[in-house]
């Protein structure tokens, strides 16, 4: 991407974006995978209905934080009209840079003895 | 694919709520994710599957409304994503969602009664519009249905026509603008060989008709060329598949066997796919177009045929108009013996078929909408008298900072789930209202029934329906609440809405309802006035029945009248029956037919101008057994046969145009052939084919001179005409026991055909009009209702000072009584134009009629001050102590 692009302009990220980003870590997916993915790290406290999920694919797309792979080889018994997004290196930043900014928040929850670590609890 | 359910396929409709370049890019993804979700949530039960459904509906709404108001930016201008800052429009939609549904179920009273009144407003226009849909919107079943287009003969100033064979074979090689031409016409053939003589709907037609619908072989094939043509027509036939199915049980050796059709055997080579579409009317059997009975010689100068052509792609129908009609002037040109004043004239397929229904289907949806408008109207109201009640809670939202335009919104999404919960239910209701229009309608449609369904075109109007009165209810409600003033909410108690928003909305409700009322009393003074019609005879205990003689069997004219002489005398012999005669077309069986008259004497006029006559065929006591009246001269009688003087007897109407200062007896015409024929009686006009036809000319020549192979018998009966129906297909059946009889009924019920589909539209109407009223009398009492409560103070005070209940009842029901009358101004006004826009239903009746207006004006305000009285009566008991002491 020869865009200048600032990830830090991109944070905080909303829940729904962030969990899509999370699956995309873990290699291409199709939209419908991503949705069944996030819900079952999840355990089912962020489902996402087919609009919301493909409403944020298109920002996400806009946005370059994602991309549609071109011309995939497929298994044979998937269904050829489905469309598959990769994470892009941009995406990758932000979502680290997230990460980080989250983790920020943990630490200072912790030292404010407002969160305990689950492994001392 | 697999087939999936009405929810899939509701979801598939609503994806038409994106914005375009969104639903071709995500849409088939998102219908997968969709079903897939639907899928699994099935195995988990019919509550998972619920609760699925819902969460899909929200989330298609929220993100739907997003991708309007957010439409995302174009990737390669913008970097920068407002839409992924936190707190989106989404989430706050949701919420609101949530909120709306917890408030709306803390007030089940006033849920249930509003989703109630939209649910039927929203199900009848359903039901009306899967009708219009199928018969109006839905392109007809073929392919490329746009380029069919049928091909009138014209004759001077009459359209709509048959067509001269002949000129069909050189329209087909001289015109530039169809790519292929068939020929058809319909007529019902006898099939004979079985246990009783059966009639068959047949349609004689060209091997090009075939290719110009499209149609297919189901099994062997369909017919070639040469054995079509009219020299070298062979004896084949092609089955349609449902013909197949019912009167032959399948049978596969059916193809190939040999059925005698008008004592003709023919082979049958093919059988058509099934529900294969055919123009017009469904047809049993299809055979060559030289076997047409009727034809005579395919010559010139007879309209024995009708042409369907197909479009060249891209020809308009003006240019094929054009090129039709330069042709028929080379061929009058060429023949101006049988072609002078002939021409053609081009109608597309669809018009033809739907062109009539058009009017009365549209004037019904107009009155669903008018309906829904009403109670969109009376939902609001409901609303803002909520919305009073309701606004110290708003206020306390407003006071921890709630800002006006997330209030408005608020209320509004709650009133979108409120429509979306009516809508539903209406879908439901709209299901089972479809098919009981379907049974109540469907015959007089162009359409087959099966035909009209909820198909996605309907859900989506129903989902857009449902959304757009939400929004149209909830923008007053909404408006209203973002106004409040929070010191003065916060403060004191309420002092309420305005009641102007509240007084208007009421007087829209009624006004409407006055159009509708107006409407529908129109209607049906229309249909009382058609049913006082004179018909010019007497319909009641008449049995009519007819019958066609097989062309090959009865090839002379002695054949057919011996024939028609002995069933006429065995008729006249059945118990019960009075008199008994034969006519080539019964009233109002929309069978007859209308040639140039010429009278002896007369200049002779151009064929197109001369006055055109509905030429009958009658034994003798036709008259009396209709009981017809004889002006002058005398009845067709048995002395009048073949080889005696040619007679005519023509009607009252025809006498006095043609020869207004002499008698008409003794006077010559000319009528459909060569020779002149000598009128011998005048009779009285009657109605042939609807009651409000003009007056048409007539005339009747006797069988015995002019036998045809097609009659209709008529009989007076003493009792119950039906009683004698068995007795009458028997005596038929005496005389030869191969000829098929049907149609046989009353001529009551053919009378009640021809008036059924304006007798429905009435009723119709009528109810829409009776519902209308019934939601807006509910209104303007709910609006008085709630004013009186709102001043339940200022009633308090006037009567301690001694006002008595009679004032107080006065002055409330005065107030009402001014709402009223500005209704009753402006849907008179309303009315006028409705009535207009109905004016071609009309009958006997004007679109300003006084009598109508006054009457739905006096009903309108005798049933809405009547709803004023009840409040009013209340606000007179007021305790002014009670009263006072609230404040």
């Amino acid at each position: 991407m020869p865009r200048k692009l600032d990830p830090a302009s991109q944070l905080p990220l909303t829940p729904v974006v962030l969990h899509i980003l999370l699956a995309l870590a873990g290699g291409e997916r199709h939209g419908y995978a991503i949705a069944q993915e996030v819900e079952e790290t999840t355990s089912g406290q962020v489902r996402m209905g087919p609009g919301t999920l493909y409403g944020s694919i298109q920002r996400m797309l806009a946005a370059a934080l994602i991309e549609e792979t071109p011309g995939r080889k497929r298994a044979a018994d998937d269904d050829e009209r489905r469309r598959y997004y990769r994470m892009t290196a941009f995406g990758r930043r932000v979502l680290e840079l997230e990460l980080e900014r989250l983790a920020a928040v943990v630490r200072l929850a912790r030292s404010r003895d407002l969160l305990r670590d689950p492994r001392t609890a | 694919m697999t087939r999936r359910g009405l929810a899939a396929r509701a979801y598939r409709a609503a994806l038409l709520l994106f914005p375009r370049d969104f639903r071709t890019r995500f849409g088939g993804d998102m219908y997968a994710f969709a079903a897939e979700r639907m899928t699994l949530a099935r195995r988990r039960g019919r509550a998972a599957y619920l609760r699925e459904s819902i969460s899909l509906a929200g989330d298609l709404i929220a993100t739907a409304t997003r991708e309007w108001t957010s439409r995302a930016p174009s990737p390669i201008t913008h970097v920068h994503l407002p839409a992924l800052r936190p707190r989106d429009d989404m989430d706050i939609l949701i919420r609101d969602i949530r909120f709306a549904l917890r408030s709306l179920r803390r007030r089940p009273g006033f849920t249930l009664v509003a989703s109630l009144t939209l649910a039927l407003a929203i199900g009848a226009n359903t039901a009306i519009f899967s009708v219009v849909n199928a018969v109006l919107i839905r392109p007809l079943p073929y392919h490329d249905a746009d380029r069919l287009a049928m091909i009138w003969g014209t004759q001077g100033a009459q359209g709509g026509q048959g067509v001269v064979y002949a000129d069909y074979l050189d329209w087909r090689t001289r015109n530039h603008t169809f790519s292929d031409m068939g020929v058809f016409r319909g007529q019902s053939v006898n099939l004979t060989g079985g246990e009783t003589p059966e009639r068959l709907i047949g349609n004689f037609v060209t091997a090009s008709f075939f290719r110009v619908i499209g149609a297919k072989a189901y099994r062997g094939r369909l017919f070639t060329d040469a054995e079509t043509e009219v020299a070298t027509k062979a004896p084949v036939a092609v089955m349609s598949y449902e013909c197949w199915q019912t009167r032959f049980g399948a049978n596969p050796r059916t193809l190939g066997s040999t059925v005698v059709i008008n004592g003709t055997p023919f082979t049958i080579v093919g059988i058509t796919t099934p529900a294969m579409p055919v123009p017009v009317f469904t047809s049993d059997v299809h055979l060559p177009i030289g076997y047409y009975p009727n034809a005579h010689g395919f010559d010139r100068g007879t309209r024995g045929v009708w042409v369907l052509g197909r479009l060249k792609p891209g020809v308009t129908l003006d240019a094929a108009r054009r090129d039709m009609a330069a042709t028929a002037k080379q061929l009058a040109q060429e023949y101006p013996a049988t072609n002078a004043g002939t021409g053609a004239d081009v109608v597309s397929l669809k018009e033809t078929l739907v062109g009539p229904e058009r009017g009365r289907l549209l004037i019904m949806l107009g009155a669903v909408i008018i309906v829904l408008l009403i109670a969109c109207a009376n939902v609001a109201n409901l609303q803002l008298a909520r919305g009073a009640s309701r606004a110290r809670e708003l206020s306390v939202r407003a006071a921890i900072g709630a800002g006006r335009g997330r209030i408005a919104r608020q209320l509004l999404t709650e009133n979108v789930v409120l429509s979306l919960i009516g809508g539903s239910a209406g879908l439901a209701a709209g299901a089972g209202l479809t098919k009981a229009l379907v049974a109540l309608i469907g015959p007089q449609l162009p359409v087959e029934p099966p035909a009209i369904t909820l198909d996605t075109t309907v859900l989506a109007f129903t989902f857009a329906i449902s959304i757009g009165t939400g929004v149209l209810f909830g923008v007053a409600p909404a408006w209203q609440a973002s106004r409040v003033n929070l010191n003065d909410m916060l403060r004191s108690r309420t002092r309420g809405t305005s009641t102007l928003t509240r007084n208007t909305l009421a007087v829209v409700q009624l006004a409407l309802s006055l159009a509708l009322l107006a409407s529908a009393g129109l209607l049906t003074r229309s249909l009382i006035a058609l049913e006082h019609v004179d018909p010019g005879l007497d319909a009641s205990h008449v049995l009519t029945a007819q019958f066609r003689l097989s062309a090959a069997k009865y090839d002379s004219p002695d054949k057919i009248w011996a024939m028609f002489d002995r069933t006429i005398h065995e008729i006249r012999a059945i118990p019960g029956v009075e008199s008994a005669a034969l006519v080539r077309a019964s009233p109002f069986s929309q069978n007859g037919e209308a040639y140039s008259a010429f009278v002896e004497g007369k200049p002779t006029v151009k064929i197109g101008d001369a006055p055109q006559m509905l030429l009958n065929i009658v034994t003798p006591g036709y008259f009396s057994t209709m009981h017809i009246p004889l002006r002058t001269g005398r009845d067709v009688a048995e002395t009048d046969r073949a080889g005696t003087l040619p007679v005519i007897v023509v009607n009252e109407s025809f006498a006095k145009a043609m020869w207004p200062h002499e008698p008409a007896l003794g006077k010559r015409v000319k009528v459909n052939g060569d020779e002149w024929l000598t009128v011998v009686g005048v009779v009285g006009d009657t109605k042939h084919f609807t009651l409000h036809e003009a007056q048409l000319f007539q005339g009747y020549v006797p069988h015995a001179q002019r036998p045809q192979v097609f009659t209709s018998i008529v009989a007076r009966t003493r009792g119950d005409p039906l009683a004698v129906a068995k007795s009458v297909r028997e005596a038929i059946w005496r005389v030869d026991r191969n000829q098929p009889v049907w149609r046989v009924q009353t001529m009551e019920q053919d009378i009640s055909g021809v008036v059924e589909s304006k007798k429905t539209m009435m009723w119709l109407t009528g109810l829409f009009a009776i519902v209308a009223l019934l939601v807006a009398t509910v209104g303007i009492y709910g609006v008085l209702s709630y004013t009186m409560s709102q001043r339940t103070h200022e009633l308090g005070v006037r009567v301690a000072l001694g006002a008595d209940s009679g004032r107080v009842v006065a002055m409330v029901v005065g107030e009402g009584a001014r709402l009223v009358g500005v209704a009753v101004g402006i849907g008179l006004v309303a009315a006028y134009v409705a009535a207009r826009l109905l004016r071609g239903e009309l009958f006997g009746v004007g679109a300003s009629d006084v009598i109508t207006f006054a009457t739905v004006s006096l009903v309108l305000s005798g049933v809405a001050i009547l709803a004023c009285y009840i409040p009013a009566k209340r606000a007179s008991r007021v305790d002014p102590m009670v009263a006072l002491r609230a404040e």
